[in-house]
């Protein structure tokens, strides 16, 4: 095998598994990127659990009203910016953009990861304490106080 | 007189270096004590990025790269217009940027910013072995594309280990759940890894249990040299022998051993070096080095198998697919 083709393997194999690598799981397994959703609707609850936060919000489109879960990351760097159970309250009416999951029987609610969730006048669902959303990684020494 | 007065100031100099100087504390049974919760969230990656030439990096250099990250940051959480309907076929992507943890700087030893963490090579490359990882390719692709069943998916998807190599070893910066907790007691150091809350049990002065043993995080033995513990694991899991992340991709076959040392230079920083022989996979050694940096931050419960729904949505995905 050439030196090159061991390379253009190794390449193509590196850029798969980059898209599959993101986060704690593939994204790419579980949301089908032909069915992007954009939904607003009322907050029913938030679940703050590892490894993902999900979302629970109620939409009405045409007098029908939807369940939907929307998947989040880890809770553990929200919580320690300052966001609680008592930031996003129920009734809040939230919208979120993202992609339905493949397995589309909304058996008992239908499914969607929250690649954007904002509120309806374009502000961040989450944030920071301190508005920035700037990660906190030690390197300030004020927050070890 | 000219002499006396220079034997003064270096006198004086002498005193006010020994009194800057730290005095590690020790645990009540006598150990260097190393004990705390740790970060090492850091935008420093474990190889160099092309752009960057050397492995210090000036205040300017590194501010600019800062800055860059910045923005591709809001660029990523901000793909839509107002009103604007996500494009089909486009990428799934994630969740917003607020629910990551990478860090915000670029890490920094005796003063100086790193543009990466492997300090050998001289290039901050792994000196990947091409046909190893072209052999195991396959094999590897299957643990993230397989969804027959549960078994078939990734540790972390499992909840087994964090992915990537957040556990170790080596202990690697991810994403998020950058922390560590580190607990003594006689004979023995915890290290508890946020991701997953996996715990390193390393067992002080003891030799290696029998071959056929391999714990997830490898089996770890260490000794003290001094005020540095010395960590010695090999054996580790089969199936730990491809770890992936955004930020590194590593292989760690069957014989590796990773020499790791930890030595506390100050009250809220602990030098963690490593070096990994691996013959299978690379065609050297390789090591690298960061600070552990004390934090206040607290580790919250992490419960990983009880909320894991997507591996429900993985597995229904697959069959939605295979329905098709």
């Amino acid at each position: 095998m050439t030196n090159f083709m061991i390379k253009t393997i190794f390449s193509t194999f590196m850029i798969l598994l980059s898209v599959n690598s993101f986060s704690h799981h593939a994204f790419t397994a579980e949301f089908d990127a032909n069915a992007p959703v954009n939904l607003t609707g009322k907050v029913l609850k938030v679940e703050w659990i590892n490894p993902h936060a999900w979302v629970h919000m109620e939409v009405e489109e045409e007098g029908k009203k939807t369940t939907w879960m929307v998947e989040g990351g880890t809770p553990n760097t929200l919580i320690r910016n300052g966001i609680t159970k008592q930031s996003i309250k129920p009734g809040t009416v939230i919208v979120v953009r993202g992609y339905q999951s493949k397995g589309k029987l909304c058996l008992p609610r239908c499914i969607a990861n929250g690649r954007d969730v904002t509120f309806p006048d374009g502000r961040k669902v989450f944030m920071g304490s301190s508005g920035t959303g700037a990660p906190r990684d030690g390197a300030d020494p004020r927050e070890r106080r | 007189m000219q002499n006396k007065l220079f034997i003064f100031i270096v006198f004086i100099f002498s005193l006010a270096t020994y009194a800057e100087e730290f005095t590690v504390q020790k645990t009540w049974f006598g150990d260097p004590d190393l004990q705390g919760v740790w970060t090492n969230a850091s935008l420093t990656t474990l190889e160099r990025p092309d752009h960057f030439e050397t492995l210090e990096i000036s205040d300017e250099v590194a501010a600019y790269a800062k800055n860059v990250n910045q923005e591709t940051v809001e660029n990523i959480d901000n793909p839509y217009e107002d009103g604007e309907t996500p494009e089909s076929g486009g990428d799934v992507g994630g969740y917003n940027v607020a629910w990551m943890d990478p860090g915000s700087d670029f890490m920094r030893l005796n003063g100086k910013y790193r543009s990466s963490i492997i300090t050998y090579p001289e290039n901050g490359k792994l000196p990947r072995r091409l046909t190893r990882w072209a052999i195991e390719g396959p094999s590897i692709y299957r643990m993230f594309t397989s969804a027959d069943h549960p078994e078939e998916r990734s540790l972390g998807e499992r909840c087994i280990v964090g992915f990537g190599s957040s556990g170790g070893p080596p202990m690697l910066n991810v994403l998020y759940n950058n922390h560590y907790q580190i607990v003594q007691s006689p004979g023995y150091v915890m290290i508890m890894v946020e991701m997953n809350h996996d715990a390193r049990i390393i067992r002080i002065d003891s030799e290696h249990n029998p071959d056929e043993m391999k714990p997830w995080l490898g089996d770890s033995i260490g000794r003290w040299e001094g005020n540095t513990l010395v960590v010695k694991t090999k054996n580790h899991h089969p199936q730990q022998k491809f770890r992936a992340a955004i930020r590194h991709q590593i292989l760690m076959m069957e014989g590796a051993e990773v020499t790791e040392r930890f030595t506390r230079t100050s009250e809220n920083e602990i030098l963690y070096e490593f070096e990994v022989n691996d013959k299978k996979a690379y065609r050297d050694v390789w090591k690298g080095e960061m600070p552990l940096r004390a934090t206040e931050d607290k580790i919250y419960e992490y419960a990983c198998h009880e909320g894991n729904y997507a591996m429900a949505n993985i597995l229904a995905g697959a069959r939605a697919e295979e329905s098709k």
